[in-house]
């Protein structure tokens, strides 16, 4: 079969590899050169230096708002596992006819599109919103809570819903692939409720809940309109700094730099998830 | 358990569904102040909205945008779909991983990241540059779309259609892309919608002309009005309509094979 050098498989892929490198690796690319540069009053110096980067490790300010987006990520992944936790095994294990139906709906908000959906969460949570006026109507409270909306917790209610689809279909993933026959050899055995969850459900799920946490936590981490938009003064992020900087404040190297900060932490968090789903899904083949 | 486990299931679907409910609410509320009590029904801000000439250009620029993404996410994601699920491809695991680096890197930082590469080769910003970012971030899912059909598929077809005497070309032409044809138009479907309500990308990329989400987050910042309540409502059941076309396409591809 050895007759041409590419197969038919290379020859479709070439095409997508070429996009994906003109529109993809090469603008990344280009950035990660920027980020050497430097800005000298209007012009942009092409001499190397590492400047911006070690202007953003001595900057307090950026180091702050750098933990902050992971720190927000992070408390994002493990609300959208709590609440999804639940909903992907009553899916995998509880619904038959109905399933597919039910992964759909949980879908199709998300296609309405970021900023229809943080329209709705500001119509909901702003002083003369639904929940404030709903409150106040029903005698609850005497004056509207001026917190609810532009807060850090407005951030993270509609960063919540956002991305706990995603969650959901991880944790689906892995309880559709978990055996039931595991649950019952442990019932056998003697193993109580807790103990059935402790050590038989929740190893064999963890590769789910690190593929949708990874994914909830790369999303929430890159994520600008919804800080933006309802964080109000907290809305100031490490993406929003970015878009600053290549906007009004016009210093590309410094955003590039801080851009391939990001990027790099990602990746890393990335790669040590998916060595972590292989090292798990290794361990469940091995019982 | 299952009981406390249906009732939580009904609550987070509740929770999912309470924004689109809430606009849905108020874009029929016959009062200025988006709040409760509900004063009354009016058709006053879908009047408002149908009768916009800026929005409808808008409108009509987010169709000459999506129309060409869509076309184009759907040929190379069924490339790659192809490559991925049923001819050797060279590298597979690094070009599965190359295909979801779009959807991976924020989007805002490739939005720059494109910026300066369209600068550097000196190209303007139109919306030619819109579509061609557009269709590198929506690739992965339609990729995603038409290899969930394809995995679907009976391989026994090909090689049936191999023994035959069917070339790889005809055996391709006459037996994969009409069994695929579904696929790819779930996947066009799809693209379709996700280009229309794509605003971070294509509000770095476009010059001059503004797509319809970029009119409606300027609005969003500076004019907030229930009339806005109008348009998301009629922008997420049209988004709602297509997508579930999209999945009742796809799902037909399934039953068939």
């Amino acid at each position: 079969m050895r007759r041409s050098i590419l197969s038919v498989g290379d020859w479709l892929a070439l095409p997508v590899v070429a996009a994906l490198i003109a529109l993809c690796c090469a603008p990344l690319l280009i950035l990660l050169a920027y980020s050497f540069f430097q800005v000298d009053f209007v012009t942009i110096s092409h001499d190397l230096t590492l400047a911006n980067y070690a202007k953003i490790a001595g900057s307090e300010t950026y180091r702050s708002l750098i933990a902050r987006a992971f720190g927000s990520a992070l408390l994002v992944v493990a609300l959208t596992a709590v609440i999804a936790y639940p909903v992907a095994w009553f899916i995998a294990k509880r619904v038959h006819a109905a399933k597919s139906t039910l992964l759909t709906l949980l879908l199709v908000p998300l296609y309405s599109g970021d900023l229809i959906r943080i329209f709705a969460w500001r119509v909901l949570l702003g002083a003369e919103g639904a929940i404030n006026r709903s409150l106040m109507w029903l005698n609850v409270i005497d004056e509207p809570l001026s917190g609810l909306l532009f807060s850090p917790l407005a951030t993270h209610i509609a960063l919540t819903y956002n991305y706990l689809p995603f969650m959901v279909i991880g944790l689906w993933l892995a309880f559709e692939s978990l055996d039931d026959r595991w649950l019952e050899a442990a019932a056998d055995l003697g193993a109580p409720t807790h103990a059935r969850f402790l050590r038989v459900i929740l190893p064999l799920t963890v590769p789910g809940l690190v593929a949708g946490g990874l994914m909830v936590f790369v999303m929430v981490a890159g994520d600008y309109l919804t800080p933006q938009l309802l964080g109000g003064a907290s809305g100031i992020t490490i993406i929003s700094a970015i878009n600053d900087l290549f906007g009004t404040a016009f210093d590309w190297p410094l955003g590039s730099a801080i851009a391939w900060t990001m990027l790099s932490i990602l990746m890393l968090c990335f790669g040590l998830g998916a060595l972590a789903i292989r090292r798990s899904s290794l361990v469940a083949e091995d019982v | 358990m299952t009981r406390v486990a249906t009732f939580w299931v009904y609550l987070v679907f509740g929770f999912m569904y309470l924004p689109i409910a809430m606009i849905l609410l108020f874009s029929v509320n016959d009062a200025d102040v988006m709040a409760f009590p509900i004063r009354g029904l009016t058709s006053a801000w879908y009047a408002d909205i149908l009768s916009d000439a800026r929005l409808g250009g808008g409108f009509l620029t987010t169709l000459f945008v999506a129309f060409p993404v869509a076309i184009l996410s759907t040929l190379f994601g069924a490339a790659a779909a192809l490559a991925l699920v049923f001819y050797p491809v060279r590298w597979r695991g690094l070009f599965a991983a190359a295909l979801l680096l779009p959807f991976l890197v924020p989007r805002l930082i490739l939005a720059v990241a494109q910026l300066i590469l369209f600068k550097e080769v000196s190209v303007d910003r139109s919306l030619w540059t819109v579509i061609a970012g557009q269709s590198i971030i929506i690739l992965p899912f339609s990729t995603l779309i038409i290899a969930s059909v394809l995995i679907r598929l009976d391989r026994r077809l090909i090689e049936a259609a191999a023994d035959l005497g069917a070339s790889g070309r005809s055996s391709f032409r006459r037996v994969v892309l009409p069994l695929m044809g579904n696929g790819l138009l779930a996947s066009w479907v799809i693209a379709f919608v996700l280009s229309s309500s794509e605003y971070v990308l294509t509000a770095f990329l476009s010059g001059r002309e503004q797509p319809l989400s970029v009119l409606v987050a300027s609005d969003f910042r500076f004019n907030l009005s229930p009339s806005l309540n109008a348009l998301a409502v009629l922008i997420v059941f049209g988004n709602i309509a297509l997508v579930v076309l999209a999945e009742a396409i796809r799902r037909r591809s399934g039953s068939k094979a």
